[in-house]
């Protein structure tokens, strides 16, 4: 198993910074699934994980000017790590201004992410920065744990508000309950209810559109015609899971979408000209 | 570039400074001369020219008398406009103009300066100094005296000692009493960091609203009282208790410290910035080749899950560099912090002083108004901790007893210290009360003793480990104080020479200590 990548661009070590920051505020441990054309970021649906899963994918040509990977085996050519991303993002954060940045896979006590960085001094001899990211790698048999999730038989999708607005809104409504429902339908049109003994509060999104999938779904006969479009489609969600995934949001999303399955899941998905990222969070009762 | 110029005769020569400078400066739109347009009235211009760049509309031109007979401006061939224009442009350059121009901006200047004092900017770099005093230890000692305000803390464990000395020059006004009846210069006090640190907490504000501080100590009921004096007439009065103590001071001889660099705090801040905050521990390495620091982990079980860090460093990076003795020092990184992040936010450069593991290390900044120091103790031994952990724990008892007896009189000691006078200026600034050099360096905290040139033998601080050691540790300090003491004769019990008169008796239960 070999790993080697090196970024030389400050720009896309900017960016690959803050998607592992984005990642590192989601969940305190994930996989990091490695192929020649990509970088994925787990988290497997788990009760410890409360049911979320996440799902980020990047593709390695953005960010890396030299990237080998050589995997477990040639017809698994893939490698699997658990890592700590925080560990990464703090990593990261502090070789910002580097000239080049190096990704390996070593050995030192135990399997490590080295991350060996030049920084630029006033004098003419680099300084050289070396962090070791401790490792845990997956063995091929749970390998099919951290697949690609399928998209979910949603029955409503819809484009998100702007984040930050969201955010304002969840955040206040963490105060008051730790439930919330979430509901959507066709007509562009989505509401943030919480219900508790004393107050119940709606926040009302209009206009926000929905995503024209319906030539892509392979669900039974195109969801988006035989639905009422007034109809909401709506799941109850632990507020804190959807806090954190508002809350870690460094990179501003080309798009940003959520896909709800009544009373099952909500499938949130961002789209960034290079990265990808899905988070599943179930209802609840 | 065309230069249109209309002239006309009457203008007054007021008008010609500015609008001869109009006529240079229109093309190219100068931000600054706008700027020293938009003065004050009061400092002596009547008229005020809108230099706006869309004017561009000439301003005139009038020719002093002087100019006008000069030869080789009565040349024929040189027509009148082009007379004009010239002399225009000499104006600009003349003396009265320049002068002019001088005397405004030093007005200017001196009208800014009596806004913002630079004094303000003494009291922000002073709550910097509590701010990083913060980061050492809970207490703070305040200790006044004639060299200027000693600002001391000491962490818990003793293991770690900042100070802080300001001298006179750094306050505006600076008035020590006269000795009190105890024989002591001033009185020396130790304050809660908790009630110190909210005064000078946000720097920001104090910048923005206080015109003004006043720390007075000793004031007649054990209080020290600090006055802010604020904008819009607004006065806030602290008094603080303290509690009358004899302050720690670390003896630390930077002089026999085989290793020193020096770089400026910028590169301090940007190594120690790769380490996370809650980083404990960092170890040191030096050789003459490089400068390499990485993070220390000391449990075996942690292994699996701490990150790495590790980096080094060219000695072309450092100021001053000399490696005597290739070593490796192990020192906890918090408590240095808040003196690199005050050294950053004064550009000033730090020096760093220290040894094998097991010494002491030194970080010190100076200026020339203050100079800032914080002595860290290393681990002994990179495999055994306990050995220097158990010294410092035995060390405080030891220092508590050792506090309470002599803090001995310049006179009879001076003139026989084993050390030589060139002692460089930076252990003065670590010295005791007296004034006089500190040269012992045990691994931790003394306390204010004048202890005369003995090098007390390492071997001798780490073996403390038990409750006979305190004494052991106590009775070298006693045995560093003897005048006629040898360094290698370890058998002799010194005899105390010199003590507080009120304290006699403390110091007479000291001499009948058990033996080494």
């Amino acid at each position: 198993m070999k790993f080697r990548g090196k970024i030389v661009d400050i720009a896309c070590l900017n960016h690959f910074s803050r998607v592992i920051t984005t990642i590192s505020k989601l969940t305190k441990m994930c996989v990091l699934r490695l192929t020649s054309d990509n970088l994925f970021f787990v988290l497997s649906e788990k009760v410890a994980n409360g049911g979320v899963s996440m799902w980020c994918e990047l593709s390695q040509a953005n960010f890396f000017d030299e990237y080998q990977m050589e995997g477990v085996s040639t017809e698994d050519n893939e490698i699997c790590l658990e890592v700590t991303p925080e560990n990464l993002s703090r990593a990261l954060k502090t070789v910002q201004n580097a000239k080049a940045v190096k990704l390996k896979l070593t050995k030192k006590h135990c399997p490590c992410l080295t991350i060996a960085a030049e920084l630029p001094t006033l004098s003419s001899i680099s300084r050289v920065v070396t962090h070791d990211v401790p490792v845990d790698v997956i063995p091929r048999r749970l390998w099919h744990e951290f697949k690609e999730p399928n998209m979910p038989d949603f029955d409503v999708s819809i484009y998100l508000p702007p984040l930050k607005t969201m955010k304002n809104v969840v955040d206040r409504m963490k105060n008051l309950s730790n439930f919330l429902v979430l509901e959507a339908n066709l007509n562009g049109e989505m509401n943030l209810k919480i219900e508790t003994d004393l107050v119940s509060v709606t926040t009302h999104f209009k206009d926000l559109g929905n995503p024209p999938w319906g030539e892509d779904a392979s669900q039974d006969g195109g969801p988006s015609q035989s639905r009422d479009p007034q109809a909401m489609a709506q799941a109850r969600v632990d507020i804190r899971k959807l806090q954190q995934f508002l809350m870690g949001q460094q990179v501003n999303p080309s798009k940003a979408m959520c896909n709800i399955v009544h009373e099952r899941v909500v499938h949130l998905i961002l789209l960034h000209e290079d990265m990808s990222l899905q988070y599943f969070i179930p209802a609840v009762a | 570039m065309q230069k249109r110029v209309t002239f006309v005769e009457q203008l007054e020569m007021e008008n010609v400074l500015t609008k001869g400078r109009g006529h240079v400066s229109t093309r190219s739109m100068d931000p600054e001369r706008g700027g020293l347009e938009s003065l004050p009235r009061h400092l002596g211009r009547e008229t005020h020219v809108d230099m706006s760049p869309s004017n561009q509309r000439m301003k005139t031109s009038h020719i002093p008398q002087t100019l006008m007979s000069v030869p080789f401006l009565q040349h024929p061939a040189l027509a009148t406009g082009r007379r004009r224009h010239l002399c225009s442009i000499a104006n600009v350059y003349s003396t009265e103009h320049m002068r002019q121009q001088m005397k405004r901006h030093y007005l200017n200047v001196l009208h800014t300066y009596i806004q913002s004092s630079v004094y303000t900017s003494h009291l922000k770099a002073f709550g910097k100094a509590v701010h990083a005093l913060s980061r050492v230890g809970d207490e703070l000692w305040l200790d006044p005296k004639v060299k200027g305000l000693a600002l001391r803390s000491v962490n818990s464990a003793h293991s770690a000692y900042a100070c802080f000395l300001f001298s006179p020059l750094f306050f505006k006004n600076y008035n020590l009493r006269p000795a009190t009846e105890h024989g002591a210069e001033t009185v020396k006090c130790k304050l809660a960091m908790k009630c110190v640190l909210p005064l000078f907490r946000c720097l920001n504000s104090i910048e923005r609203n206080v015109e003004q501080c006043q720390i007075s100590v000793g004031s007649p009921d054990d209080q020290v009282m600090i006055q802010f004096f604020c904008r819009h007439g607004i006065t806030k009065t602290h008094n603080l208790r303290f509690q009358e103590s004899e302050a720690l001071q670390a003896v630390f001889a930077s002089h026999l410290c085989p290793n020193v660099l020096k770089a400026p705090a910028r590169l301090f801040g940007d190594v120690v910035m790769h380490f996370p905050s809650s980083q404990e521990e960092v170890t040191l390495s030096m050789t003459p080749l490089r400068v390499g620091l990485k993070n220390y982990c000391d449990a075996v079980n942690d292994h699996m899950k701490t990150m790495y860090t590790e980096m080094s460093l060219h000695p072309d990076e450092f100021d001053y560099f000399h490696v005597g003795v290739d070593s490796n020092i192990t020192f906890c990184l918090k408590e240095l912090r808040g003196l690199l992040s005050f050294a950053e936010s004064h550009c000033l450069p730090v020096s760093v002083y220290c040894g094998a593991a097991g010494k002491p290390v030194c970080f010190s900044v100076e200026d020339m108004v203050l100079e800032a120091t914080v002595v860290l103790a290393t681990l002994y031994d990179p495999e055994s901790k306990d050995p220097s952990q158990s010294a410092a724990m035995t060390l405080t008892d030891a220092t508590q007893r050792c506090a309470e007896a002599a803090v001995l009189p310049v006179g009879s000691c001076e003139a026989n210290i084993g050390e030589p006078e060139d002692i460089p200026a930076v252990t003065e600034m670590i010295a005791s009360s007296q004034g006089s050099p500190m040269n012992v360096p045990p691994a931790l905290m003394l306390p204010l003793l004048h202890t005369a040139g003995v090098c007390v033998p390492e071997d001798h601080c780490s073996s403390a480990n038990s409750s006979p050691a305190s004494s052991t540790i106590c009775s070298l300090l006693f045995r560093a104080v003897s005048l006629e003491q040898d360094n290698h004769d370890s058998t002799a019990r010194p005899p105390v020479l010199a003590f507080y008169s009120d304290e006699e008796e403390n110091m007479e239960e000291d001499t009948d200590s058990p033996s080494l």
